[in-house]
């Protein structure tokens, strides 16, 4: 009987919290990382010992709650991808500033090679500038070990400790070991009497909170050097250092070609900060070092001051590896060998395929409402002499609308970006300006530009494509449904300025004719397109409850 | 196989098609054969109809990597023409791929499946399998998957036993009339490989 699961990354994040005492996941969905509180809250519900999983409306207000679960004493978990935490950062940076109490596992996700995502942000830079250790596992199986140490390092450093997995790992199921025993929740207590105002981060306890961050360092490279080793042979002149997936690809690399390991000085780092003798020794015993990290050139930049004219630096600034994209082995055989495999595509045949080959890109749902509403705003605007429309986009399935038929949306910039954009073009001008924005978006991060623009008299329309469902991720339920035109009428909207469409192909010529009416006047129109996810409807996931008459 | 290398297969469809379930079936087989494993998934934006991917790699010895270097895979199972044109650049110089010749033409500039299929032909190595063909006639409309991972299994170095089991605990929930389909889909493709009706080479 084997004591091991098959486990994705992410999964492995989750369990092992869950065996090391986890009280509370929290997040908001982002892939790669959804899978991690997904994962939580299945296992949650099959201890059933009074555990929670709670999705947030932010990375923001998650990160927020898995702070105000640690002043209680209980670990916590808070997931989300790697720009999500951009939109956490505030509370990230000072949360290293107020320390924390209960264990908290701060786990991003990044995702190098952007497979969903609008950037390939190396999330190893947020945790350098806060100052807070980060660790980076390889395999499901080191996610899994990582995680449970993770729990008892943020105790002991009192800090957030940051795990972060990259697309290859999250969404990588292999074999892990799990522990026979799991650990039940319990609470360590609230902060004790001597530091009841330590989290009162006003300038004058700031300031004591900031240095005793700082004294905290040394430990801080003590416990990540644990970690971190090297392997250095007297015959090897060539040194590597690896990181994440990076150590992952260089072992399969050496394996699959019986290449031994002695041919290679080998600095494994699994652990930040980094301890600087590390970096010094390697230094001294090697000519040229190679850096195989993912993605951007973190050890790099600290390794090129040291080598200086020591030794030679191979890695994305040279562009011995490209300096953008995901890392393979591919890349590490062209760095070290300066050859590819020849496999059975040879140069003939690659001719051919290159010539039948097209992109197959992802596209709307068949059947999806979401295509209506383009369809009708698209055909409004061009019924108004618009030809040449520019649509403030957003993110979420609708995003695919960018895509003919449509091409109905014309800028994606971050979560809410839709509507405050929108604002902004249509204070200097912009006639109609138009936001469209997906339900659970608008209570990420849209709802604040709504609050603003009830006052405004101009030609600005807010678009919400509500399905009361997180599409894209994998139908999550949303924080809330239904709200937002109660929050734009206590915002001072008129129930004139609030419209109802429900996108059916039988409906688009009737919801054309109102469009072509709002978006020719000089006011601001919350403009609610709501019709239910086929694939959440598919999959049963509407509770019947809930169901209501604009929900059809 | 050499006892200390390392296995690689890459499954390639469409979003929707089923490829990551194929992929955990093998993923399952192979593990439960003793095998050290590891594979790499495509979830979120690209299952709304677009390429989806899967490596699988196992060994006897501990397996780091969940994807498999170009020119290195051992077996490509493809579930639709067009992508298993795409994903052969993974391929051994003289390794063994498999294809269903339906195509899905879910994009503007879809080219002429006859000249994907004769491309493929024409390519060493290939089995291109009619799934869909067999799926109808033995009833089972979304068998056609099982049927090339039946064929397939005849390639790979999982003991052969080990199928009927991982095959059973994955649909298990679903009942037993849907476990027993898959089944008979699954053994309908392995029995192919002494029926070359279905079979073009």
């Amino acid at each position: 009987m084997k004591t091991s699961k098959l486990l994705l990354g992410d999964e492995a994040l989750a369990l092992a919290a869950c065996d090391a005492g986890v009280k509370a996941f929290y997040g908001y969905p982002g892939t790669p990382s959804t899978e991690i509180f997904e994962a939580g809250e299945k296992y949650i519900k099959f201890l059933n010992d009074g555990r929670v999983a709670e999705w947030a409306a932010n990375e923001k207000v998650a990160y927020e709650f898995a702070l105000g679960t640690s002043y209680t004493g209980y670990r916590s978990v808070v997931t989300m991808k790697h720009v999500g935490l951009n939109v956490a950062f505030d509370a990230f940076i000072n949360s290293a500033i107020t320390g924390i109490q209960g264990g908290l596992i701060v786990a991003v996700a990044d995702d190098p090679g952007m497979h969903s995502s609008q950037n390939e942000q190396d999330t190893r830079y947020l945790a350098d500038f806060a100052n807070l250790p980060l660790l980076e596992p390889s395999t499901p199986q080191e996610v899994y070990d990582f995680t449970v140490k993770a729990f008892a390092l943020s105790e002991k450093l009192k800090l957030p400790v940051v795990v972060r997995l990259v697309t290859r790992l999250a969404h990588s199921r292999g074999e892990v070991s799990v522990l026979k025993t799991s650990l039940k929740p319990e609470s360590i207590g609230i902060p004790p009497i001597s530091e009841k105002f330590s989290w009162v981060l006003v300038p004058s306890i700031a300031r004591v909170r900031y240095k005793e961050l700082r004294r905290k360092m040394p430990s801080l490279y003590e416990e990540a050097k644990k970690f971190n080793s090297l392997q250095s042979f007297p015959s090897a002149k060539v040194g590597v250092i690896t990181s994440g997936m990076g150590s992952a690809y260089f072992y399969q690399y050496k394996k699959n070609n019986n290449i031994s390991d002695e041919k290679y000085n080998h600095l494994n780092v699994k652990a930040y900060p980094l301890d600087m003798d590390l970096l010094h020794t390697l230094v001294k015993i090697s000519d040229t070092i190679y850096v195989f990290e993912e993605n951007y050139p973190y050890l790099e930049d600290m390794l090129i001051p040291y080598c200086n004219s020591k030794c030679v630096v191979r890695g994305r600034r040279d562009q011995t590896v490209p300096v953008d994209g995901e890392l393979n082995i591919s890349l590490i055989r062209q760095a070290l060998e300066n050859r590819q495999l020849d496999g059975k595509v040879d140069e003939n045949l690659f001719t051919k395929i290159s010539s039948l080959i097209e992109i197959r890109p992802p596209k709307l749902c068949e059947g999806c409402g979401h295509r209506d509403t383009y369809q009708a705003i698209t055909t409004a605007l061009k019924n108004i002499g618009i030809d040449d429309p520019r649509i403030f986009g957003d993110i979420g399935c609708y995003s695919l609308g960018v895509q003919p038929p449509y091409f109905g949306i014309h800028t994606l910039v971050d979560m809410g970006a839709s509507l405050s954009m929108a604002f902004g073009a249509a204070l200097a001008g912009m006639t109609p300006s138009i936001g469209i924005i997906g339900d659970s978006t608008f209570f990420h991060s849209g709802m604040p530009t709504l609050l603003s623009a009830a006052k405004l008299k101009l030609n600005i329309n807010f678009i919400i494509m509500d399905n009361a469902i997180v599409g894209m991720t994998g139908q999550q339920a949303p924080v809330a449904s239904d709200v937002a035109p109660l929050i734009a009428k206590a915002a001072g909207f008129r129930d004139e300025q609030i419209h109802l469409f429900t996108p059916l192909p039988q409906k688009t010529e009737e919801n054309v004719k109102q469009l072509e009416q709002i978006f020719q006047r000089d006011e601001p129109s919350l403009i609610i397109f709501k019709r239910k996810c086929i694939i959440a409807m598919q999959r049963k996931l509407y509770p019947l409850e809930k169901k209501d008459a604009l929900h059809e | 196989m050499n006892e200390n290398l390392t296995y690689g297969l890459v499954v390639a469809g469409v979003g929707g098609q089923g490829a990551v379930t194929i992929a955990q079936l093998i993923l399952g087989a192979a593990w439960m054969d003793g095998y050290h494993v590891l594979q790499s998934e495509v979830h979120g934006m690209s299952q709304r109809g677009g390429e989806v991917s899967a490596h699988i790699v196992f060994s006897k010895d501990p397996v780091m990597s969940p994807t498999i270097e170009q020119g290195d895979a051992d077996f490509l199972l493809g579930l639709e023409p067009l992508e298993t044109l795409r994903h052969l650049i993974y391929l051994k110089k003289d390794a063994h791929f498999i294809t269903s010749i339906t195509t899905i033409e879910n994009m503007e500039n879809y080219p002429t499946s006859e000249n994907i299929l004769s491309l493929l032909k024409s390519i060493d190595g290939v089995k291109m399998i009619d799934s869909d063909q067999i799926a109808k006639e033995i009833h089972f409309s979304h068998g056609a998957n099982m049927t090339l991972l039946g064929y397939a299994s005849n390639y790979l170095p999982v003991n052969g036993e080990v199928w009927d089991k991982v095959i059973r605990e994955r649909f298990a929930s679903k009942g037993e009339k849907i476990v027993d389909k898959n089944l008979l889909a699954f053994n309908t493709g392995k029995k192919l490989i002494n029926n070359e009706n279905f079979v073009y080479q």
